[in-house]
């Protein structure tokens, strides 16, 4: 294998977002190692906080896509108000997994308005509206980790 | 085992948890505040937590936010580093309960030798030398006048749940004490939420060497060497080494064997110090310290222990892997803390460092957080890096540390780089002639 073929692989590994790949051929092994194998978890679900690393890694589009998609964020939160996590935990839509979200898109709320819930040390603790609005956004999945500070939801003010 | 450790700290201490974690091949998670997004434990940890805003009691102090980033990251083992929730028994019962390994003593070691009157006792009954004084907390003036009567003044008073030199009252005579005691209870119950004060006797010119201590959970205890520590100013250490220049070997093994039996009679487990005051040839058990201590890294260069990684050997249940038989110290080393401060005033300086040049060259380490454009917090505690240099004698350390010294570039903040230079050609520190008064009488 020569080196433009090289370069090409590490390409093809980038622009798949493939985590890891060995190719052994006469007497050659190579391995290449995707952006995805060092994302840290917790970085895998903040995409807005921009993260120096100090180890050189393979140019990888995913970046780039979530950089420009928290751009976008950021252009339509304009006049929104947001509303951030409180605590460190577990954030749930709802009170139990059979039960409808607290709130959905579109929704009207008012302040006192029960709006999630964040889990942490097998505490629910609920988190309450404080304003009047329209639910414009929610930013976490259900059942996904969040730091302190981190966008819960915009609301239309 | 452990595979993933959650470091609850921040600054030096954190980053040098990570170091030790790297080289045992473990994951790191990183919790900090808003005003830490940027430091270096954040950036070199494997996955990073913000827990809360810049206030310390709402991020590095909040055992609940810490506990909950330990559940989202699937941690199974907490380095809890020094001050902040080190010394807290609460968060290492939590943590046990939470099924986290807490890199650290037993709940119940610190909750015995944090209460400054209990490990007295404690001491007193392993029969470890304490200064005389009163048998636990006295309650009333009466009280602590009797005790000052038969040990003799000067006394000196101190909260019985203190630290760091606060709530500390010295008295020369009857009236001193009289005018002190209610003053240093209420000193006492608003920094440490206890009016407990207990009288001891006060020596005028003491050393504070203490005893580097580790115990595995096999039971084995060991004693690894004094550090001297007099060079302080309001009982904050400024300049740490080992040996300590008055320490025979004979007296090395004395203290030791007294520090071992101490924690032997608590059934010890991971690092801890002994902290003695020193005076006339004596040794006098004054607390102990149940965590890893700043000044950790003098130990290391002269017994060529990574105690960190030691600790969490000895979490994991592993034994020490201290050699067995004879002790001794290799060569000498010395440690320099470089606080962001008015190296006149004492004053904290925090801001951005413009400039940050580090030296290096043989014997030379420092551990630092701190970087070119590193903005310091006012929030946290002023240390920005510990230089540390290593000699084949104190004379070679000393000149090493004077390079060195004039070497470290920090510019944008104050710093202590400039004291610690000028103490360093001081006639009584180069002969080690010195107490923990060194400071107060110190003019440059």
């Amino acid at each position: 294998m020569n080196f433009k073929e090289i370069l090409e692989l590490i390409d093809k590994v980038s622009e798949l977002g493939i985590a890891e790949l060995e190719i052994e051929q006469a007497g050659t092994r190579i391995r290449i190692q995707g952006q995805t194998h060092h994302a840290p978890a917790i970085h895998a679900w903040s995409g807005d906080l921009p993260r120096e690393t100090p180890f050189p890694q393979l140019p990888s589009p995913t970046p780039a896509t979530l950089t420009a998609k928290a751009e976008g964020e950021e252009e339509s939160e304009a006049g929104l108000h947001i509303i951030t996590s409180p605590i460190v935990g577990t954030f749930y839509r709802s009170a139990n997994p059979e039960s409808d979200p607290f709130v959905a898109v579109g929704d009207h709320i008012a302040p006192g308005k029960v709006l999630c819930i964040i889990e942490a040390m097998k505490l629910m603790n609920e988190i309450e509206s404080d304003i009047d609005g329209e639910i414009a956004k929610v930013y976490p999945q259900n059942g996904q980790p969040v730091e302190y500070g981190e966008k819960l939801f915009a609301v239309r003010t | 085992m452990i595979s993933k450790v959650l470091i609850a700290n921040r600054g030096e201490i954190a980053l040098r948890v990570i170091l030790a974690c790297k080289e045992m091949g473990l994951k790191t998670v990183a919790v900090h505040s808003e005003a830490d997004r940027d430091s270096l434990h954040v950036r070199y940890a494997d996955e990073d937590v913000c827990i809360g805003p810049a206030p310390s009691r709402q991020s590095y102090l909040s055992i609940s936010s810490i506990i909950a980033a330990a559940e989202i990251t699937g941690a199974d083992a907490i380095h809890p580093g020094y001050g902040f929730l080190a010394e807290n028994s609460h968060f290492a019962e939590i943590a046990g309960e939470c099924q986290l390994t807490f890199i650290g003593p037993s709940p119940e070691s610190i909750r015995l030798m944090g209460d400054k009157a209990k490990a007295r006792e404690t001491a007193k009954k392993a029969g470890v030398p304490i200064l005389p004084g009163s048998e636990g907390p006295t309650r009333t003036h009466a009280e602590a006048l009797e005790v000052s009567r038969s040990i003799g003044f000067p006394v000196i008073l101190k909260a019985a749940a203190g630290g760091g030199g606060r709530g500390m009252r010295i008295c020369a005579n009857e009236a001193d004490l009289a005018s002190a005691f209610e003053t240093a209870r209420s000193e006492a119950e608003r920094a440490f939420g206890s009016a407990d004060v207990y009288v001891e006797k006060y020596l005028e010119r003491p050393r504070h060497i203490e005893i580097q201590v580790f115990g595995d959970t096999q039971g084995r205890i060991v004693a690894l060497g004094e550090r001297e520590c007099s060079i302080q100013r309001r009982h904050q250490k400024l300049i740490e080494e080992s040996p300590s220049p008055v320490i025979t070997q004979e007296l090395r093994k004395q203290m030791g064997e007294a520090a071992v039996k101490l924690c032997e009679s608590v059934h010890y487990m991971n690092a801890g110090t002994i902290e003695f005051l020193f005076q006339d040839g004596q040794f006098y058990f004054m607390e102990m310290n149940t965590r890893i201590q700043v000044e950790h890294a003098v130990t290391e260069e002269v017994t060529a222990l990574d105690l960190v990684k030691e600790q969490i050997r000895v979490a994991s249940g592993l034994p020490l892997s201290v050699p067995h038989g004879d002790f001794h110290l290799r060569g000498h080393a010395m440690e320099f803390r470089i606080n962001a401060e008015d190296p006149v005033t004492f004053a904290p300086n925090p801001g951005k460092i413009r400039e940050f040049h580090v030296p290096g060259g043989p014997g030379v380490r420092v551990d630092t957080a701190a970087y070119r454009d590193y903005v310091i917090p006012p929030h946290y505690d002023s240390l920005i890096a510990k230089l540390v240099v290593r000699g084949k004698n104190r004379e070679e350390t000393l000149a090493r540390g004077r390079r060195a010294l004039d070497l470290f570039i920090i510019e944008g903040v104050k710093t202590s780089i400039p004291l610690h230079r000028a103490i360093l050609d001081e006639p009584r520190f180069i002969r080690g002639d010195f107490s923990t008064r060194f400071m107060e009488e110190f003019e440059w």
